[in-house]
């Protein structure tokens, strides 16, 4: 099968909740080669784009439907935008649930925007990522 | 932080991107794109090269902002479009990606930067732009 608009709506959880360490952030950090000291230490934040990282956990599962028929290796990311409540920390345990909010097909390519809501495993919210991809199913 | 006017400039920032921080990037994102560390998968996609991780262009891009904040935390919102790819040749030299910011909208106690990415001559980001709170 292949995605389309009226998958619109579809929702996926991460499969596991994403505990974050202050050793990851930091890890995280210096892959980034960002050295801003709110990055290290027992009451550290997570730079911005951690975000995503904790959010691909609930893409993995989106990916793996089946039914919308898309490859990893078929996918350009097109834009990206976070919108934070509050920054990640060293310490929480983060939920994320994907949700398809729009498919548009140009010919081979399906553009797709999903929405992955990052919270407490409580609910309350921390952060929203909203994410443009470019499917392209020529030659599958 | 000690005046934000519309037009205020922030400092700018320099970033060199070798291979390794590439495959240092994979590692610590999860990100293992063949496209980010392999020439041959690069080329079969149709790319002129080995590309950096969109997502580290753009961790490099917000810290315009983030080393200009007090606190990292006043971030509210960050989003930008990935236009050109950041090509990464396998030398020591790497790839140089200079990133400004001008603050563009000041409302209710927030700022509205945009933020400029050139790597080479060519803008590598699109309007990526940058929600803060201000004092």
């Amino acid at each position: 099968m292949t995605i389309d608009a009226t998958m619109v709506g579809r929702s996926y959880a991460a499969a596991e909740s994403y505990q974050v360490g202050r050793e990851k952030i930091r890890e995280f950090a210096d892959a980034i080669g960002d050295p801003n000291p709110a990055y290290r230490g027992v009451d550290a934040v997570a730079p911005p784009t951690f975000a995503f990282m904790v959010g691909s956990l609930a893409l993995e599962q989106l990916l793996n439907d089946e039914e919308l028929g898309l490859r990893l290796d078929r996918i350009v990311h097109g834009a990206q935008k976070f919108s934070y409540t509050r920054p990640i920390k060293a310490g929480d345990d983060i939920a994320a649930t994907a949700t398809i909010t729009t498919v548009r097909k140009a010919g081979d390519v399906e553009v797709i925007m999903y929405e992955t809501a990052l919270t407490t495993v409580d609910g309350d919210p921390i952060a929203t990522s909203t994410s443009t991809i470019s499917h392209n199913r020529a030659d599958a | 932080m000690i005046s934000v006017e519309v037009g205020t400039e922030l400092p700018p920032l320099t970033v060199t991107l070798r291979r390794d921080d590439l495959v240092r990037y994979a590692g610590a994102s999860g990100d293992f794109n063949p496209i980010h560390w392999s020439d041959r998968m690069a080329a079969a996609l149709g790319l002129p090269g080995v590309i950096a991780h969109g997502m580290l262009t753009m961790a490099s891009a917000v810290r315009v902002v983030t080393d200009w904040l007090d606190d990292p935390a006043d971030l509210v919102e960050y989003g930008v479009r990935f236009t050109k790819p950041v090509v990464v040749p396998d030398d020591d030299k790497g790839v140089t990606v200079t990133f400004s910011a001008k603050v563009d909208k000041l409302t209710d106690g927030r700022a509205e930067i945009d933020i400029t990415a050139i790597a080479g001559e060519e803008k590598v980001l699109g309007r990526a732009r940058a929600v803060v709170r201000i004092p």
